[in-house]
């Protein structure tokens, strides 16, 4: 029986985890109201923030902030590859929901497998961003990344609040979310937001890995199941809006941890998927009711 | 004796009074419509009717049963069929093959029957091939049999979906209008077949915006307005009933044959 | 048109049986494969919903099938039923909550589902083996007749293929089967004709199920020795692209996509360490220039009408 130290350090563990999951989870929510896609490939955003960062670190000598910022910009540029030369020409041929998913997973596996023959299959990782702690109130330990992913993280939701409700690209992009037919009447360029749509969340996704990364470690292969937990993060808090996808994720976060002081790490994702059924068992729509169908 | 009565039903969408207070009842055996101009909620409340909609308060019953929040197939089970607006047309099937997805409340048989094929089974498939032709010939469509179902002209498709609807063996039938983008020519076709599905024992409720089909055809009709019902009464009453002219003008509809 | 093909057909089974070698292996894997694909093939193809999470249950009847007759040393039909039950029976547990879902959501749920049964696979080693896999799998056989020589399982494989045809075709021209293709046509339809989605689209999941362990038990038994890689990410890819090839919603395309797809990735293998790269790149730019799958490019008219039959 677990300790009420080790519950309540699982917790705080778990709050860290969970809001990295809810980044990738409102890069997942982006790309789907703007196009009604889920983008499979999404957990691969998450590694090459991480690997591209090591790269940047190690290799080239670029201090932390500026590598973190460039990869950043890197994924994005990525981001916007895969959706201007596979998933828009996919697209307009109307293709059937399931090649476009495997387009996305074939895509995953392509960029893993690049990614495995230039930079090596090795779990590599580099240090937090403020060297030192972790802080310790009583005997729980607050690592200092974890406040980086926690304030960056609210940065990011509240930038993202800003750009969505007060400005007019913004605003664009959510009236595409809402119908794109008549996003396109009124004269909203719909190409431009799905290609602003895929760099966006490749970028969220990108801050996401590059934020996790001092905390446990990269390798080529650590897309998958970030990008499915950041899904059933999505899918927990529904797709309607960037904290209702945060909380989601540290909800997520936060009872994955706890299952693994209970169970053990091997079951981390058994108890995620087991989330998301009882979950949907009781809330068909998400928590939050977000879940809009597009057809 | 009313086959299907509902009493003050109300949608709300947030902010939409979409169906106000809806008293209507429908005899055992009446065809009886639904008029009102566009955004006067029909749809709604045809929805609502048929289970695809959640009242927001109110009561439906049908053959004296509350069928208020039921499931859509369950209310097909009891005998009420509807069509869609947009027509609802099983892709990938052929014309003959959706209307024999029609008979699937009027037989039975899963997995186990499918793969054993007892003998009362085989009759029964056979028995729905003859009757898929059957209503194809009753409306018309008996030469497009084998076509692809997403072939046919726009006219056709909803009369493909009036033949499905009549292979579940409905006590009633509400039609969603099903004169939409008809012709003239294809609207008599429309207007006798449901006449005919009338006379054979058939309650019809149908939503139409074309008043003269309306006008010919109907027992009873209804106007809603704004999601009231603003009256209810025989077609003549209702084409020199003030109110309900003033709806239409107002729209720049008129009762057109 | 369908003359050719099993005309073309026949002539490559009749080639490599008499040749032996290498492509028997392929094609006894094509054969499985085939199976797979039938059963996702009905779930996809007749209630037009995406499952990507078919070869957990393939996992299921692999494992159940090498715990079983290694170490309990079942009998290989037995198991094999066994194996078929419990993942029919865990396709009902989860199907019923996620089924709600549709489309994309459906489609990462049961691509977790996947996921999930790997990392169990990985992680139970006390049951599974773990990374290790399992070996030592008995071939396939009753009682005291094994089937040992090539050939035969590959004749084997092919009886057990077309018997699974069979089955699918009765499935899918029959009252059942029509409720499950006016599902893929139009919900709203389906349902207003009395039909119960939610029911039957549980059906077909679990039908895919059935068939995606029989397959993983057939794996087991014809190559001796599985591991978790085997039912993983590269099924659900593998599996897929045969789908695309041989078009879904048919009655024949699976099987033919699985001979062919099977056939593919041998053209891939003198690339190396390169293969995965080579056969996505070539996938994604099948898909992206022909996206409807290659039987729509070749012009193929497949019969999608249901030929009754008593």
């Amino acid at each position: 029986m677990p300790s009420s130290v080790e519950l309540v350090q699982s917790l705080v563990n778990g709050v860290g985890i969970g809001l990295v999951y809810g980044l990738i989870a409102i890069g997942f929510c982006v790309i789907y109201n703007a196009s009604g896609i889920v983008n499979f490939a999404q957990g691969v955003f998450v590694m090459l923030g991480g690997m591209f960062t090591h790269s940047l670190l190690t290799k080239v000598g670029v201090p932390i902030a500026l590598s973190a910022l460039i990869s950043v910009a890197l994924v994005a540029v990525v981001g916007l590859l895969v959706q201007f030369f596979i998933i828009t020409p996919m697209w307009n041929r109307k293709a059937p929901l399931f090649t476009i998913i495997l387009a996305t997973l074939a895509v995953q596996i392509m960029i893993e497998q690049i990614v495995m023959l230039t930079l090596g299959d090795q779990p590599r990782t580099y240090p937090e961003f403020t060297p030192g702690g972790p802080l310790k109130i009583g005997p729980i330990a607050f690592g200092y990344q974890l406040f980086w992913i926690l304030g960056c993280g609210i940065l990011m939701v509240a930038a993202l609040s800003v750009f969505f409700q007060k400005t007019r690209i913004g605003r664009a992009l959510r009236a595409c979310s809402q119908n794109r037919e008549s996003a396109a009447l009124l004269g909203i360029p719909v190409q431009r937001m799905l290609m602003l749509s895929f760099a966006l969340s490749a970028a969220l996704g990108a801050a996401a890995g590059i934020l996790i990364t001092p905390t446990q470690y990269t390798a080529y292969s650590v897309g998958g199941p970030f990008g499915i937990n950041g899904f059933i993060a999505a899918i927990i808090g529904g797709f309607g809006s960037a904290p209702a996808a945060l909380v989601g994720g540290v909800l997520l976060g936060v009872v994955q941890s706890g299952a693994i002081v209970f169970f053990g790490a091997g079951f981390k994702n058994v108890v995620a998927l087991t989330i998301l059924l009882i979950v949907l068992l009781f809330f068909p729509n998400g928590l939050f009711g977000g879940l809009g169908k597009r057809v | 004796m009313a086959l299907l009565k509902v009493s003050n039903l109300t949608k709300r969408f947030d902010g939409l009074l979409a169906n106000n207070g809806i008293d209507f009842e429908v005899p055992e055996g009446g065809l009886y419509a639904v008029i009102g101009p566009n955004g006067a909620g029909k749809t709604t409340f045809f929805n609502m009717i048929s289970g695809f909609l959640p009242p927001t308060s109110g009561k439906i019953e049908f053959a004296g049963r509350d069928i208020t929040r039921e499931r859509q197939d369950r209310i097909a089970a009891m005998g009420l069929i509807r069509t869609f607006q947009l027509v609802q047309l099983f892709k990938g099937m052929t014309v003959v093959e959706n209307v024999e997805v029609g008979c699937h409340l009027a037989t039975s048989g899963g997995v186990a029957a499918a793969l054993m094929r007892p003998s009362w089974y085989r009759k029964q498939e056979m028995g729905v091939r003859d009757t898929a032709r059957e209503l194809l010939a009753f409306v018309g469509l008996a030469e497009q049999a084998d076509l692809d179902a997403e072939l046919l002209p726009y006219g056709q498709q909803r009369l493909l979906e009036v033949a499905r609807a009549l292979a579940a063996k409905p006590r009633m039938l509400l039609l969603d209008e099903p004169a939409a983008g008809l012709n003239t020519h294809e609207t008599d076709a429309l207007a006798g077949i449901i006449q005919k599905v009338n006379a054979r024992g058939v309650t019809v409720l149908l939503i139409e915006h074309d008043v003269g089909l309306v006008t010919r055809i109907a027992h009873r009709i209804a106007v809603l307005d704004f999601g009231r019902k603003l009256t209810e009464g025989t077609p003549d009453e209702i084409t020199r009933h003030p109110e309900v002219i003033a709806a239409y003008l107002g729209t720049g509809d008129s009762a057109d044959a | 048109m369908s003359v050719g093909c099993v005309l073309v057909v026949g002539l490559l089974f009749g080639a490599v049986l008499v040749y032996g070698g290498y492509l028997i292996t392929v094609l006894q894997l094509a054969m499985i494969y085939g199976i797979f694909c039938l059963g996702l093939n009905f779930f996809m193809g007749y209630t037009g919903q995406a499952s990507f999470g078919q070869n957990a249950f393939a996992a299921i009847g692999g494992y159940g099938t090498a715990i079983l007759c290694v170490e309990y040393k079942w009998e290989p039909a037995l198991a094999l039923v066994f194996s078929m039950a419990a993942a029919g029976l865990t396709s009902l547990v989860v199907g019923y909550p996620t089924l709600r879902l549709r489309g994309h959501y459906l489609a990462m749920a049961t691509f977790a589902l996947g996921l999930i049964t790997y990392d169990i696979s990985v992680q139970w080693t006390s049951l599974t083996q773990g990374y290790m896999g399992y070996a030592g799998i008995p071939p396939l056989g009753i009682g005291p007749f094994t089937i040992e020589d090539e050939r035969l399982k590959l004749l084997c494989l092919v009886v057990l293929l077309l018997i699974g045809l069979w089955i699918s075709q009765r499935l899918r021209d029959s009252r059942f089967g029509r409720a499950l293709r006016a599902i893929s046509g139009s919900e709203n339809g389906a349902a207003a004709l009395g039909i119960r989605i939610s029911r039957y689209k549980l059906a077909a999941f679990v039908i895919a199920a059935l068939y995606a362990s029989a397959a993983g038990s057939l794996f087991a038994h014809v190559v001796g020795f599985i591991s978790p890689e085997v039912f993983g990410l590269q099924m659900v890819v593998v599996t897929f692209t045969m789908l695309y090839v041989g078009g879904i919603g048919t009655v024949y395309g699976p099987a033919l996509g699985a001979i062919v797809a099977s056939l593919l990735p041998e053209i891939f293998r003198s690339a190396g360490r390169f293969q995965d790269i080579a056969y996505s790149a070539v996938l994604l730019l099948m898909l992206i220039f022909e996206p409807k799958g290659l039987s729509a490019l070749a012009g193929l008219v497949r019969s999608r009408r249901a030929k009754s039959g008593g």
